[in-house]
């Protein structure tokens, strides 16, 4: 099967080339990272990020064929050859396949993407009505591989200012879960222009997930909830001020 | 009430609804306007004439035109934010566009209100 692979190695170098490959592949190299081991075992210069085979960590997003997805989980026999793989696009790439995941991760970081609950911790777990726990499904099983976001042509123009899908999604799964208790705190803090809102719906990030989730989605609804927010405010605002008028 | 929600304190959220609310008006008016021909069926220039006679046509089809304006106005900023990152020129290029759309809205301004 035949490959072309981008290659850098920033210590050796001038400038990226494709590499072409061709290799014989076992009846059990099913999966693009099959292939990848495999080529790896005849040239171990080859860098990428792998782990746990079966699209669970999120480490092997790569863009294959213009599309990004995870190596392990993306059918050998669905590719067109030569299959083209190249790093995730909107990322400074630290050597072939790697990329250097900081800024996807500083704006994760930045949504805060962990429960908020000022209440005195309970004897066991905080509990969930099964109603309240079926609003997180669609949003937990991000596995932060970072393919949506960079496929997010707002993400590539505003990198260091533009949440992304990824934590954009994240943000909402913590606004959406009941035992949190910072929603008002989560929306204030996407309020400036570019961090929620230049999401445009191009919806590439919908069409890459490879767990099919659906980052639009609840980004409208983060705007939604902006709305009703602004709303409420605007109501305890009027109170206030008749209270003072009185 | 949507109007108050357009302040400084949601400099996010008041262009995102502004964009939303001029393209409501915008669709309005043209399924109206596409109405309004399907009904009156003007075709020659006397008959167009007559078309935007009525005062209350005149307004909408302003409000049209003001809608577009700002519509026009945060669509392109956003293109030109995106994709000229030069400050200086997107800068030059924003001025010629405030310019344009004003001439625009003056010109709007003398067809149906004057």
């Amino acid at each position: 099967m035949k490959f072309s692979i981008y290659r850098f190695n920033p210590d050796v170098d001038k400038k990226p080339y494709m590499q072409d490959y061709d290799v014989v592949l076992e009846d059990s190299d099913q999966m693009l990272l099959d292939a990848l081991l495999r080529i790896k075992d005849l040239d171990d210069s080859l860098s990428l990020r792998k782990s746990c085979r079966e699209g669970v960590c999120g480490s092997d997003s790569m863009n294959i064929n213009g599309k990004n997805g995870l190596a392990c989980v993306t059918k050998l026999s669905d590719l067109e050859e030569p299959v083209v793989l190249r790093p995730m696009p909107g990322l400074p790439v630290i050597r072939d396949l790697v990329v250097d995941m900081t800024q996807f991760f500083e704006h994760y970081n930045s949504v805060k993407p962990y429960l908020i609950n000022n209440d005195a911790p309970p004897e066991a777990e905080r509990l969930q009505s099964p109603e309240d726990r079926a609003k997180l499904d669609g949003l937990y099983e991000c596995i932060l591989c970072g393919a949506c976001t960079t496929s997010c042509p707002s993400f590539w123009w505003n990198p260091e200012t533009f949440v992304g899908p990824a934590g954009l999604m994240q943000a909402y799964r913590f606004m959406a879960d009941s035992r949190d208790q910072a929603l008002d705190e989560r929306l204030e803090n996407l309020e400036a222009p570019d961090r929620l809102y230049r999401c445009h719906n191009i919806m590439n990030c919908v069409d890459v997930c490879p767990k099919k989730l659906n980052p639009s989605l609840a980004i409208a609804k983060i705007k939604d909830l902006k709305f009703e927010q602004a709303r409420e405010h605007k109501v305890i605002a009027k109170k206030k001020i008749e209270i003072k008028a009185i | 009430m949507v109007i108050e929600l357009l302040t400084k304190r949601y400099p996010g959220m008041r262009a995102w609804l502004m964009q939303r609310l001029t393209a409501l008006i915008m669709a309005v008016y043209s399924v109206m306007l596409f109405l309004r021909i399907c009904v009156l069926q003007p075709d020659t220039y006397a008959a167009f004439l007559e078309f935007f006679q009525p005062t209350w046509f005149r307004i909408a089809s302003w409000l049209f035109w003001i809608s577009l304006s700002i519509h026009a106005w945060l669509g392109i900023r956003d293109v030109f934010k995106d994709y000229v990152p030069n400050m200086q020129v997107r800068s030059g290029l924003l001025k010629i566009l405030v310019v344009l759309l004003w001439v625009y809205i003056a010109w709007a301004s003398w067809l149906f209100l004057m």
